[in-house]
């Protein structure tokens, strides 16, 4: 009989964490993890492996942490994932992997994201590298974007012998992983080490290249055999309501980008600057909202509001998310909708006017949903206003491109096999969903990795 | 790449510009395009408009105003600058308007000034009337670095005319609005008068294209920071912009919305201040 519970993980206090951007859960020991790894009853037919989009060894690589052969767990794991340390961290598990985990039924599935963290993580610290025999094929791939889905698909083709060239407009790789996920969820040693093994398998790397801007994308057609659009989806989304135009009125994305890219909870040594109130609302409930609202608490934000249209059962987020934001003293005001948005004669935002909702049927996806309730309105005090309603795919890219369809909502529109409407150009990521997750990303790298070498090799 | 400055010179007392190896923006410039500078590893990334593209170099106009401006004035030719990204933006139109003004009050202004009259130029059927103003004589840049040579005609305004005509440069506008034909102006500069400016050009029915500067951070349409209202609709200064048609724009957000991190810039210089003390 397995053991029901996990082994805990051990957390930073919260009291203490709100003052500091260090990474939240401190990590399995070995001892832990082989004694987690042994709670696995090894099925016969792994549930796990068939929620995993870059297919990962799982089961295998449990019973090698089982059998406390951490370099062999570690490199199945890389054969798959070129970024176990990062995905352990930020992959919704509980809806793939751990959600399918039969112990959940008895008990609490295996903790594999913890497992895969632990794993990776000492590999990092030990520098551990695979011996990758590269065999040269000589053709040449260009890639647009560093971000999850362009960094999945740059190894995989590498591995099969391209020479792959990755184009970044920001003048750090890594895309969301960098410019999004703050460092208590995703420590910056964590991300740095794991992107340096792009470098290491000899993919290069550009950085500040702005495809469309500084480099003509036909060249890239011309120059290269084939070409990957992995531009993602991080145009941020506004209300559109009255009070947009306020002072301290940010989307996620820029408070974010300020955040974790520019540094500014180290200004004044670093120059980019930020400015949270004390009384701070966020708007949504995804793992965006998590992010800016868990920020700005540790900005010093007094207050921070979670404003949600529905119940946070019923949020985008992940739970994990949502706890570690309730242990921090995050308020979550639920079944209330934003308005509009009131400031003073300088031009601040003050506050916002409100209405609460209820649930009337469900939309498409099966989530309730929720419609205002007459002459409910009521107003919050807020000084800061973060706008946390997803994003859209890139548009700088996608205007630069003559000829590529795209769909209304800015989408780029591709056969099955990844391949948009011009010959040998694929697209991926978000660029092509318009917002999924990291590991969803990095499997339609891999997948488009496949169909670019079918393309290429003529073998399609 | 390597972005080291070969030249630096004096403009006027709070004003400098350096020439810089940028061959990445340099390649496919067009003017009401502009750049983005990352001075150091911890720096900003800060718009910056363009006066001039020789080859590989690009060159800056700054005003000695914010804390990187002030850092980077200590710095000398042969240094170099972490990084250097663009052209940016979407450029309006570079083609045949007729008789076109570009009205310049300030460094930024001056500088795409420069840039925007030398291509328009070149393009037969223009005529092009450059007009800088500055408060004072002692405020002009020196003769080669202003736009005489890249117009056809040349205006000179001081506010208080000590040189040159007497006058912002809507003051010049208007008497050249009333006086001959103007098919497009272009207008650079402080916010407030790009804001006049659109309301004068309106009054007489001239369409005006405005740089309209606003706070940038990733400089790639991700932030959202520099939205701006053109007719009621979002756009973006940095991917949609920066120059837009001023009647259009809605100056009192734009204004308010350059406004926000006064407070943290003065801070960051009071930073520098007492880091240059240490130096000394």
């Amino acid at each position: 009989m397995a053991i029901a519970k996990r082994v805990p993980m051990r957390e930073q206090d919260p009291k203490i964490r709100i003052t500091n951007f260090d990474s939240v859960p401190l990590g399995y020991s070995a001892e832990e993890a082989v004694k987690e790894a042994k709670r696995c009853i090894q099925c016969k037919v792994p549930l796990c492996e068939t929620g995993c989009p870059v297919r990962m060894e799982i089961k295998n690589i449990i019973q090698l942490i089982a059998d406390e052969k951490f370099e062999e767990a570690f490199f199945l794991s890389k054969k798959d994932n070129a970024v176990p340390a990062m995905t352990g961290r930020v992959c919704p598990q509980e809806d793939q992997c751990e959600g399918v985990c039969v112990l959940d039924k008895t008990g609490q599935p295996i903790n594999i994201g913890k497992l895969f963290a632990f794993v990776a993580d000492l590999a990092r610290k030990k520098d551990l590298n695979e011996e990758l025999k590269i065999k040269e094929n000589g053709k040449k791939i260009a890639i647009v974007g560093c971000g999850p889905a362009g960094i999945t698909c740059a190894v995989d083709l590498r591995k099969l012998g391209y020479q792959v060239t990755i184009f970044e407009a920001l003048h750090m790789a890594g895309g969301v992983l960098q410019y999004g996920i703050p460092a208590f969820r995703l420590p910056r040693d964590v991300v740095d080490y794991e992107l340096s093994y792009l470098e290491k398998i000899g993919v290069d790397l550009q950085l500040n290249q702005i495809v469309g801007q500084n480099i003509a994308f036909e060249e890239l057609k011309k120059e290269y055999q084939g070409v990957y659009i992995a531009t993602g989806a991080g145009a941020p989304r506004f209300l559109g309501c009255e009070g947009e135009k306020l002072k301290g009125v940010y989307s996620a994305n820029e408070f974010l980008i300020r955040v974790n890219l520019m540094k500014a909870y180290k200004f004044p040594d670093w120059d980019t600057p930020i400015i949270c109130g004390n009384s701070v609302g966020v708007i949504g409930c995804g793992n965006v909202a998590m992010d800016a609202a868990r920020c700005a608490k540790r900005l010093g934000a007094k207050k921070v509001y979670v404003l949600y249209r529905r119940t946070k059962e019923c949020a985008p987020a992940r739970n994990e998310e949502i706890h570690h934001a309730e242990e921090e003293g995050i308020l979550f005001r639920e079944m209330i909708a934003p308005c509009k948005m009131f400031g003073n004669e300088d031009g601040w935002v003050t506050g916002m006017q409100m209405v609460k909702t209820e649930f009337k049927g469900c939309d498409k996806s099966g989530r309730p949903s929720p419609v205002y309730i007459k002459d409910s309105e009521f107003v919050i005090e807020l000084d800061t206003v973060i706008n946390a309603l997803g994003t859209s795919p890139n548009r700088l890219f996608l205007s630069n491109v003559e000829g590529l369809d795209t769909h209304s909502w800015g989408g780029i529109k591709t056969d099955e096999n990844f391949m948009t409407n011009i010959p040998g150009v694929f697209a991926g990521g978000d660029a092509l969903t318009g917002g999924s997750t990291v590991i969803e990303a990095m499997g339609n790298g891999r997948d488009a990795a496949e169909a670019i070498d079918k393309f290429v090799t003529g073998d399609a | 790449m390597k972005h080291t400055i070969t030249r630096k010179e004096v403009l006027n007392s709070a004003d400098y510009l350096i020439d810089v190896v940028a061959p990445n923006v340099a390649k496919r410039f067009v003017p009401g395009n502009f750049c983005v500078l990352i001075t150091i590893p911890e720096g900003e990334r800060i718009p910056m408009s363009i006066q001039k593209v020789e080859g590989d170099i690009i060159t800056l106009y700054f005003k000695k105003l914010g804390k990187t401006s002030r850092e980077l004035d200590t710095w000398k030719v042969g240094d170099s600058i972490y990084k250097i990204i663009g052209p940016m933006g979407s450029p309006p139109p570079i083609k045949k308007y007729g008789t076109v003004v570009f009205a310049s009050d300030l460094v930024c202004g001056h500088a795409e000034n420069w840039a925007m009259c030398e291509i328009l130029k070149k393009i037969p059927g223009n005529h092009i009337i450059s007009i800088q103003s500055f408060p004072t004589e002692a405020d002009i840049y020196p003769d080669k670095e202003l736009c005489e040579p890249v117009a056809d005609e040349f205006i000179l305004a001081t506010e208080d005319g000590s040189r040159g005509v007497k006058g912002h440069y809507l003051d010049v506008l208007q008497k050249l609005l009333e006086e001959r034909k103007i098919d497009q102006v272009f207008a650079g500069g402080g916010i407030p008068p790009l804001q006049k400016i659109s309301e004068l050009t309106k009054k007489y029915n001239v369409p005006v294209y405005t740089t309209v500067r606003q706070i940038m951070v990733d400089a790639t349409g991700m932030c959202g920071s520099c939205r701006v209202f053109i007719d009621g609709e979002q756009k973006l200064a940095c991917i949609d912009g920066p120059m837009f048609d001023g009647h259009k724009v809605d100056w009192e957000a734009a204004i308010s919305r350059l406004a926000m991190f006064t407070t943290k810039e003065a801070q960051a210089m009071d930073c520098l201040n007492e880091k240059m003390k240490g130096v000394k």
